[in-house]
């Protein structure tokens, strides 16, 4: 590699970074509004104190599957979203964001369903509001596996359009004059009957907790109402809140922004603290680490299948120093997530695809630099641009760092039993991967190269070794964990039998290989193979239940995971296939 | 001849064949009891499945079950030949140390799932705040229980196990002159008034002359209980005291005096009484801060024995049980508006087997893994210099 060539390939990791770094910065105003810090006052939502931009993103990918929309022109990001929804709502009430696909549910709120019709705003679905609220409260009480499709997607309008509600409810009431209005009415005939559905109402806590009052005694608007009409001082946010509130309708964003500086003192004499805590995980918000990853790794990935057939000796590195780069952002990711939650990486499923993609990535950089042939950029680039594509979808219920039940409310496990269990996970994906890859290698290069292939069994030799000891491990420990917790070691249940399945495979395929029944060729086949031991018994454990009853059958999560299996199986088939290419030679007998 | 026998029947069950075939044949287990949670629930899928030899499977068009795969107990028991004789079979020298650690760990996990299977009792306490209870009780067996109460300070306990019960027949209470005539026993029924004009029931005193009974097949669902009821006869002292119905479905115990003494006749969860108690002081359930997800639950106890002279307070919560005299002791339940909490009890011999195992097996893998490494290392290294 000449000093060029090394200068160009690293140019292009830095580059990435540098992209990377533009999506961090903070985004302009919008109208002349300081809307993003809007979005950086602090909340108490979901059990934790967050940023109201981390409710407005969650929110707003729930409802609408994205974290921003077009409308009239122009881009709606979800911080300027959530301030009509709760100061504006007659606006926001016109905005198309109901994404609905089910065409049951579209044909009873009376619209034709046509090729850009799947999108309603709140006033579309006000008419139907009585009907959607029967039809859900008939199916909420059937368990939600046993649900047909229609009532799946009847109760998930419902819940959307309930958050929705709940949302333009919460600072005011909607089609009340407004805050400040309420504040002078206080004590008034019907004032507490309204401060009442205030507190009801509800989806956060807005007022950081009042002087005296215990550290986690965060109030919303109605709370705040209710106790100044008994009497208590008022609470120091509310006026502030009342004149943002004004200044928007007022569309006068000077005094908007003023009052948001008097907004945030009030906060931070009240809860030092919260605002840097928020404005932190704001930050990550924007970042958006685990998209910019997929996104670099995907460039990566590309990069490298190019380098096979044009300048090799150019992209190889090139592609390399890319998946670095795209690993940097990765780790920074998952590091800030875990600093924001105080958690070990993994919680939840969403947290375990980040973290099986982070490792593939990890373990391919490590394998790419031992044997430098490409393979460990590919896979590692694949796999990372796989598995965060999952947890881009996964993500779409909430917030991801939701807080954990009693019996998961513990470090040390969480730390120990789980962070092994995901490695094991990454590490038969990865094996499986690189079987993939010499799958397709086999079929496509013509020439006959033992070493190469004598290199990938290698490989995958060590990954499935690697892959056995952390599998077994997290699922003795979690044995022990269950133990701990309710007194038995070892139940049969689904997850337990999942991550069980995985330890068996790969102790077959180590004792097969021992003993001499497969060699090369079989043993990518069963690592093949060991990607859909792995991916059902990480999702589709999950979804049991959903394959054996009714409609769910048709789950969405549930066909991916079905296509996945095929497109292995048939991968399976290829690499077992003696081709036109696939010279029979005597070592690569299975 | 015999020899040649016995060297291929130990040479079947260290071979690699038939490890492979019983982890394959495992798997396939696990997978079909896995799916099969769903229509028959843990329990049912685990005895149909793990806990039996042969899988037994009811064709549609056939009035027999048929075998159709080896069941997990005979997996598991051919897997542990098959892994005794390879532990054995493996030569001690350094270079297969980390495979051996590995081996040997097994045997303990297997082991210690033995263990656990034949000797594990799961019982529960259920104490409200306040209260002392000095005794565990069962799940799902019952007990007919015949409690002497004549003095206002001591209770006699005398029980009779459902297992005995349902022998019937006429069973003596050692210790009392009262003699029991099992009439009939159900170890699942349905119980309800007995509608007018129905035949009378076979009680002849106490609640149970009003009440109609109904068998039920025993249940299987986890958190489902069996209604065991029983009519019984007390006899003493050649004086029969009526046909009583006792049953777990009825709320208070009934009772009879005979010679001055006055008994209690109940039927209940079987109950083993501790030579301790515990004294619930305090139970917390705390949430996260404005919304329902439990965020801990605890109970503050004051355990007292008095053979021991002990009494101390324990806390014992998620995650952090109490092990006391042989018990574990877990939070598992609550109830009663948070003024109930039921702790799970557990008496396991072999619970540190699998604490044992896993740190066998793991130190073996990673100097096997070590060992293949540095084989591996060197032999590149040869290549460079060769």
């Amino acid at each position: 590699m000449t000093f060029v060539q090394k200068y160009l390939a690293w140019g292009a990791g830095v580059l990435a970074l540098l992209v990377a770094l533009i999506f961090a910065l903070p985004g302009g105003k919008a109208r002349g509004f300081d809307v993003s810090g809007f979005g950086s006052l602090p909340i108490l939502e979901g059990g934790r104190v967050k940023p109201l931009d981390s409710l407005a993103r969650n929110s707003l990918l729930l409802i609408h599957s994205r974290q921003g929309f077009r409308h009239e022109g122009r881009t709606v990001g979800p911080d300027e979203w959530i301030l009509d929804v709760l100061f504006r709502p007659q606006v926001a009430d016109q905005q198309p964001i109901f994404v609905i696909d089910d065409p049951e549910v579209i044909s009873l709120i009376g619209a034709k369903q046509t090729k850009n019709r799947n999108y309603f705003s709140f006033v579309d679905l006000s008419t139907h509001l009585d009907e959607i609220q029967k039809q859900a409260s008939t199916a909420q009480p059937i368990t939600a596996q046993k649900r047909t499709r229609f009532q799946s997607a009847i109760v998930n309008l419902f819940d959307r359009v309930y958050l929705y509600y709940k949302l333009r409810n919460t600072l005011q009431l909607a089609g009340s004059p407004g805050l400040g209005w309420e504040l002078q009415s206080l004590g008034t005939a019907d004032a507490a009957l309204r401060h009442q559905d205030l507190t009801q109402l509800a989806q956060f806590r807005l007022l950081p907790p009042p002087a005296g009052a215990g550290p986690e005694a965060w109030q919303s608007v109605g709370q705040a109402l209710t106790s100044a009409a008994a009497g208590a001082p008022l609470h120091p946010g509310l006026v502030p809140l009342a004149k943002l509130n004004a200044a928007y309708v007022a569309n006068d964003y000077a005094t908007f922004n003023q009052t948001l500086v008097d907004m945030n003192n009030v906060v931070s004499t009240l809860k030092p603290g919260a605002l840097g805590h928020a404005s932190n995980e704001i930050l990550f918000n924007r970042a958006q680490p685990f998209f910019v990853g997929l996104s670099i790794y995907f460039v990566a990935f590309l990069t490298l299948c190019i380098s096979w057939i044009y300048k090799p000796e150019l992209l190889r590195p090139t592609a390399y120093a890319l998946l670095l780069s795209g690993a940097i952002v990765h780790t920074l990711g998952l590091g800030a997530r875990i600093i924001l939650q105080g958690r070990p990486p993994v919680t939840n499923l969403y947290s375990s695809a980040v973290f099986v993609g982070w490792g593939v990535v990890i373990l391919g950089l490590i394998v790419e630099r031992m044997y430098r042939k490409g393979f460990g950029t590919a896979v590692a680039a694949a796999a990372g641009f796989a598995s965060l594509i999952v947890a881009q979808n996964l993500g779409t219920d909430g917030d991801t760092m939701e807080m954990m039940r009693a019996v998961l409310d513990s470090n040390f496990w969480l730390a120990t039993h789980v962070t092994s269990i995901t490695i094991g996970y990454a590490g038969t994906f990865l094996a499986g991967s690189i079987g993939i890859a010499y799958a397709i290698r086999k079929h496509i290069v013509t020439k006959v190269d033992v070493e190469t292939d004598k290199v990938l069994a290698d490989m995958a030799y060590g990954i499935i070794c690697f892959a056995l000891f952390f599998s077994f491990v997290g699922t003795v420990l979690g044995g022990i964990w269950a133990d701990q917790s309710w007194g038995r070691f070892w139940g049969w249940d689904p997850k337990e039998n999942g991550a069980l399945l995985i330890v068996l495979w790969n102790a077959i395929i180590l004792h097969a290989r021992m003993a001499g029944y497969v060699r090369e060729r079989g043993t990518m086949v069963m690592a093949i193979f060991g990607n859909i031991i792995t991916s059902c018994s990480w999702f589709g454990v999950n979804m049991l239940g959903v394959g054996l009853h009714s409609y769910g059958f048709m789950d969405k999560a549930f066909m991916a995971l079905s296509v996945f299996i095929a497109s292995q199986v048939v991968l399976m088939g290829i690499c077992y296939a003696p081709a036109r290419f696939w010279v029979d030679k005597p070592h690569s007998k299975a | 001849m015999i020899k040649t026998i016995a060297s291929r029947v130990w040479a079947f069950f260290k071979s690699f064949q038939l490890t492979i075939v019983l982890l394959a044949l495992l798997m396939g287990l696990i997978v079909a009891c896995t799916l099969a949670q769903v229509e028959m629930g843990t329990q049912g899928a685990v005895n149909a499945y793990m806990r039996s030899f042969i899988v037994w499977h009811q064709f549609s068009f056939l009035t027999f079950q048929v075998p159709t795969f080896p069941g997990g107990a005979l997996v598991g028991l051919l897997l542990t030949i098959n892994l005794i004789a390879k532990t054995m079979d493996i030569k001690l020298i350094w270079p297969r140390a980390g495979m051996w650690l590995i081996h040997v760990g097994l045997v303990v996990l297997f082991a210690g799932e033995f263990v656990a299977g034949m000797m594990q009792v799961d019982t529960n306490m259920s104490i409200e705040v306040g209260q002392t209870v000095n005794f565990v009780q069962s799940y799902k067996n019952a007990e007919l229980a015949l409690i002497d109460v004549t003095d206002p300070t001591w209770d006699e306990v005398y029980s009779v196990p459902d297992t005995q019960l349902a022998r019937g027949g006429a069973i003596a209470i050692p210790g009392t002159p009262i003699t029991l005539n099992v009439k009939k026993f159900y170890p699942n029924a349905q119980l309800s008034n007995l509608p007018p004009g129905a035949p009378p029931s076979m009680a002849t005193v106490g609640v149970g002359a009003g009440v109609s009974i109904i068998e039920q097949p025993l249940v299987s669902a986890d958190n489902d209980m069996n209604q065991t009821s029983a009519f019984v006869e007390p006899v003493a002292g050649g004086r029969s005291y009526g046909v009583w119905l006792a049953s777990v479905a009825l709320g208070a115990p009934q009772s009879f005096t005979h010679e001055g003494r006055t008994y209690l006749l109940t039927m209940r969860l079987r109950r083993q009484y501790l030579p301790y108690a515990f004294t619930l002081k305090q139970f917390r359930h705390d949430v996260y801060p404005g919304t329902d997800i439990p965020k801990n639950f605890s109970s503050l106890v004051q355990v007292v024995n008095p053979s021991q002279k002990e009494s101390r307070e324990v806390l014992i919560y998620m995650n952090q049980p109490l092990r006391y005299a042989g018990k574990t002791f877990y939070q598992a339940s609550f109830g009663k508006n948070d003024t109930l909490s039921v702790l799970s009890v557990v008496e396991n011999p072999g619970w540190l087997l699998p604490y044992v195992s896993c740190v066998l097996v793991s130190v073996g893998l990673l100097v096997h893994f070590a060992i293949v490494l540095r084989r591996s290392l060197k032999r590149r290294q040869d290549k460079k210099e060769g």
